[in-house]
């Protein structure tokens, strides 16, 4: 997203409903929210409009990611094996369009990339907790 | 692009429809990572974002009997946590004043839904909004699948710049590297294709 704070486009406050902008800009844009009636006002005309059964490019783009890449993709991306052109691609979608599901992507392949044993060992439990608990739900809720 | 689900995808589907608990276990272990990363840097600790992708999994298989496997498993999840989130954060901080408090000394009140409307004539727009989106969909996909594969990432990046980050003419030429004109020309283009999609709906009885 860069370093700039200042402007909040109409776009962004699409992404902010949908939860999909980084945890710092959606931070950003809850505090702009509160000191600015304006914002606030862009932000409920978006709600009405979508309330109308509107749609924008915006947010079908981002929600339904037309461009997000693969996670292959993410992971030659971290590995510095993409072309240069498809290269820029993704880290303009990541730092400039901020896409928060493929941040999410790049981090989980980074973090299984370096993490130690004892961190190795945390995934597992946690899986292990998780699969426990919902295994109830499991065989009585997936009937088509 | 991960716009189309993965052939993998639809086998843990099939498995876990048939409630096996092997491929649930490795479901989880393939998504909870990618999970964990979207939700903990939104909350206010680790322990409730192991609790939201906890609810995440457990959303999903109360909504497996209406997943359609022609979406995108990664992008159901990451739906529902997006959703479980939005509730958490309703219940537990500031949002809760900012989307849906009376106090317009505190905040500005936003509503969620507009309050006089009734049940039919929100379901009305809500049906139309279905069907827009999936009319918007197909012909941006087709698009966006046509310039990745003939006109390259350069055009890419300026049509999402331009259409998804909002970023003006001149922005996106300098962050490319390309001059404004070729920007507008881009921009042109594709406005000129939707539009004819778009007319062409119409004309197939489709209104938008």
């Amino acid at each position: 997203m860069g370093s700039e704070k200042a402007e909040i486009r109409p776009e962004e406050l699409e992404a902010f409903l949908d939860e999909a902008l980084p945890a710092p800009r959606m931070r950003e844009i809850e505090e702009a929210l509160r000191r600015d009636r304006n914002l606030a006002e862009q932000l409920r005309a978006i709600i009405q409009r979508r309330d109308l059964g509107l749609v924008s490019i915006a947010e079908v783009w981002r929600r339904q990611r037309l461009s997000c890449p693969s996670r292959d993709t993410l992971g030659a991306y971290l590995l510095g094996a993409l072309p240069p052109d498809e290269a820029r691609f993704v880290r303009i979608h990541l730092e400039r369009i901020g896409c928060r599901y493929c941040l999410a992507n790049l981090a989980d392949l980074q973090s299984r990339m370096e993490a130690t044993q004892e961190q190795k060992e945390a995934a597992q439990r946690r899986c292990q907790r998780y699969f426990r608990s919902s295994l109830h739900h499991l065989t009585h809720s997936a009937e088509p | 692009m991960v716009n189309r689900p993965e052939q993998s995808e639809q086998v843990f589907i099939e498995r876990i429809r048939a409630k096996d608990p092997v491929a649930w276990e490795q479901l989880i272990a393939t998504y909870e990572g990618r999970l964990l990363a979207f939700l903990e840097p939104r909350v206010a600790d680790r322990a409730a974002a192991e609790d939201l992708v906890q609810e995440t999994f457990t959303g999903f298989l109360r909504s497996l009997p209406h997943f359609d496997e022609s979406r995108s498993l990664e992008k159901w999840l990451f739906a529902i946590a997006a959703n479980k989130l939005k509730d958490h954060l309703r219940r537990e901080r500031h949002v809760q004043s900012l989307v849906v408090s009376n106090d317009e000394q505190e905040a500005p009140q936003i509503p969620v839904v507009a309050g006089a409307r009734g049940p039919s004539t929100i379901l009305d727009s809500r049906e139309r909004r279905i069907k827009r989106e999936a009319l918007l969909l197909s012909i941006l996909a087709e698009e966006v699948e046509r310039i990745r594969r003939d006109e390259g990432w350069t055009k890419l990046a300026c049509l999402e710049l331009l259409f998804v980050g909002g970023y003006r003419n001149k922005e996106v030429a300098e962050l490319l590297g390309i001059s404004e004109q070729q920007v507008a020309n881009w921009k042109h283009d594709f406005q000129s294709r939707l539009k004819r999609h778009l007319d062409a709906a119409k004309e197939n009885g489709i209104t938008f």
